[in-house]
């Protein structure tokens, strides 16, 4: 019988995350450094050195004002003021992608997919429709008398909400969606087949 | 592949019956004999283990809420990062230059260059279609899981455009995906 192996413990960067040795490579390293000055020293040498030879307290007191404006109200000016003297482009280049994760999460869509549960049953799941201010259980009712079927309101994989109607209704769906609340425009559908996102209008 | 994946991509999650747990747990320990002793540990036979569904055929084991392990189609099962940082011997290992590090990072495939400069490195052993784990020049962790497109030898002999798939980075989707609830 082989040995077994005890689990490594790696130090994990209690800002971003990551194993503390990339957070140079990280999403916001300057929100990093206060906790790798204090937990991390080792890792990067550098770091204590700038500050000591700056004064540490401004140095100390200006990544702390960077982080909490960056996490409260997002403050743009502090951290980019402060990146300035760093490496401007870089974090430039990371900025970009969080801002467009974001932007992706909060944009208004509604996602229809066709779940086939055994080889006849399906089910049409429909998700996003609160993102236009819809109550679910109102437009749940609603779906299940227009197609004349079983339709809930149920806790999806993520815990968001998302209506299942009983039956294949996916091509129905759009015009009756659209009608029913003229807020909801076409463009914003789609339907998931085989697993591509695809346009509905 | 976890570019930007979310919950969102998770088509369904099942509990897995006792034969299928049994074959998952076979062909891991057969992929990672290093892993072997760790198996009723990681994958209790008494716990319901759960595989995830999700987009692109893609497959995760998960046990506990944890995912540990994932696969595309009937391909080889790889083990997520984080479990990769606990058992770092259980793969292969490949290394970039330091260089390298930030296109990773940010999702690219692995090119042989970066592999073959004096930061890199690559276990001749390794062949075609492999998982291997991307360690980084002067970091101790590894920042990828890869999947080799061409043998160790190859990539260094051929030394020009994409040696290894990247699979699995930090900060991906599924690094962010610590728990499944
Ligand atoms: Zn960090």
């Amino acid at each position: 019988m082989a040995e077994k192996p005890q689990p490594v413990r790696v130090l994990y960067c209690g800002v971003c995350g990551l194993p503390a040795e990339y957070c140079e490579f990280g999403p916001d390293f300057d929100k990093c450094k206060p906790w790798l000055r204090q937990n991390a020293p080792h890792l990067y040498p550098d770091l204590l050195n700038d500050a000591k030879e700056k004064d540490v307290d401004k140095a100390a007191e200006q990544l702390q004002a960077v982080g909490i404006s960056g996490a409260g109200d997002g403050g743009g000016e502090g951290s980019s003021a402060n990146s300035g003297s760093t490496s401007g482009s870089k974090q430039e280049e990371v900025k970009r992608l969080p801002g467009g994760k974001i932007k992706k999460k909060e944009k208004q869509e509604v996602v229809i997919e066709k779940i086939v549960r055994n080889k006849r049953k399906c089910v049409t799941v429909v998700k996003g429709l609160e993102l236009f201010g819809i109550k679910l259980s109102d437009a749940s009712k609603k779906l299940g008398k227009k197609f004349a079927t079983g339709a809930s309101v149920v806790k999806g994989p993520t815990d968001k909400e998302q209506i299942d109607v009983q039956g294949d209704i996916a091509y129905d769906i759009v015009e009756f969606l659209t009608e029913t609340w003229p807020d909801v425009p076409e463009s914003a559908i789609f339907f998931i087949e085989d697993g591509r996102k695809v346009a509905a209008a | 592949m976890f570019k930007k994946f979310s919950f969102e991509d998770i088509s369904a999650q099942n509990q897995v019956k006792a034969s299928v747990q049994r074959k998952i747990r076979q062909s891991i320990a057969d992929e990672y004999p290093g892993l072997e002793p760790l198996l009723d540990d990681l994958l209790p036979k008494k716990s319901p283990l759960i595989v995830a569904k999700c987009q692109n055929h893609l497959n995760l084991v998960v046990m506990n809420n944890v995912p540990l392990f994932f696969n595309v189609r009937d391909g080889p099962y790889m083990p997520t990062l984080r479990l990769l940082h606990q058992y770092p011997d259980i793969m292969k290992k490949f290394q970039v230059d330091r260089g390298a590090i930030k296109f990773v990072l940010a999702g690219a495939n692995i090119m042989c260059p970066g592999l073959t400069s004096p930061g890199g490195a690559l276990n001749d052993e390794v062949l075609e279609e492999t998982p291997v784990a991307i360690m980084a020049e002067g970091k101790e962790h590894a920042l990828a899981i890869g999947f080799t497109k061409l043998p160790a030898k190859d990539i260094r002999t051929v030394n020009k455009g994409i040696g290894v798939d990247n699979m699995h980075y930090l900060n991906d989707g599924l690094w962010k995906m610590e728990r499944l609830e």
